[in-house]
């Protein structure tokens, strides 16, 4: 299954403006994307709840997964997305 | 060893839950939030601005009816120590389009917050559980619905 690890460059971490970010991209991918931090269980990329249980902090790596078509470009996109500082991007003040 | 974020406690005070609040809006729930939170001693007044700045930069709503106010990054020297108080709304609060019958106030120092966030997360990605947590009438089911391993008592220094 194709895979991307990048790490979170958003500065206060994965949670927040950042995760809905993500989230939100993530649910308009054609395919269903997961994410898992190392070896723990995958989880779903489109859940704020699951995103948020990742616990996942600026320089966490994270590791996409997806299958099928359109797989790698999801995975391309959201691995850009992840390696923005989210919170920088129009947030005034966060 | 394997898992050490999945096993420490959520830092919530009984005294910091509320089972029967009432909330005209959002920004009267999250008021109320950070009163629970300044009560037990977890935060000063000020981290009440910094919870409403940050639900203007974005909803805190995570779903299954709950939100978890929290302060932004520059309020973090508001906050004495970790906690976080649990308010029930049982009439539900219209937050952002969304219906909310349960709050989880989040303070925290540094990076704390992630973590805090994680755990509960952890929690609410159960329906069984997060139907409990909405569906609770006595504080003891709370606390013992967000600090589920009583075994590892005093394991996880925490000061």
């Amino acid at each position: 299954m194709p895979e991307r690890t990048v790490a979170v460059a958003s500065r206060s971490g994965l949670h927040a403006r950042p995760a809905k970010i993500f989230v939100q991209a993530a649910a308009r991918q054609g395919t269903p994307v997961r994410i898992r931090v190392g070896n723990g269980a995958p989880v779903r990329a489109d859940s704020m709840l699951a995103v948020l249980s990742l616990g996942a902090e600026h320089g966490t790596e994270v590791t996409l997964e997806a299958d099928g078509p359109g797989a790698d470009e999801a995975l391309a996109s959201l691995a850009e997305l992840l390696g923005r500082d989210l919170d920088a991007e129009g947030a005034p003040g966060a | 060893m394997a898992d050490r974020a999945g096993t420490a406690p959520l830092p919530l005070d009984p005294r910091a839950v509320r089972l029967d609040a009432v909330a005209a809006d959002v920004e009267d729930a999250i008021r109320q939030c950070g009163r629970t939170l300044a009560a037990v001693g977890a935060v000063d007044g000020s981290y009440t601005e910094a919870m409403l700045e940050r639900e203007r930069s974005i909803s805190t709503y995570v779903g299954e009816g709950v939100a978890i106010p929290h302060g932004t990054l520059v309020s973090k020297d508001a906050v004495r120590h970790d906690a976080v108080c649990v308010l029930r709304f049982p009439g539900g609060v219209d937050w952002h389009g969304e219906r909310v019958t349960v709050c989880v106030g989040i303070a925290a120092r540094g990076d704390g917050h992630v973590r805090l966030l994680s755990e509960l997360a952890r929690i609410l990605l159960d329906p069984d559980r997060a139907a409990a947590l909405r569906d609770a009438t006595e504080v003891a089911a709370v606390v013992a619905l967000l600090t589920p391993d009583p075994d590892s008592e005093g394991e996880d220094a925490s000061e």
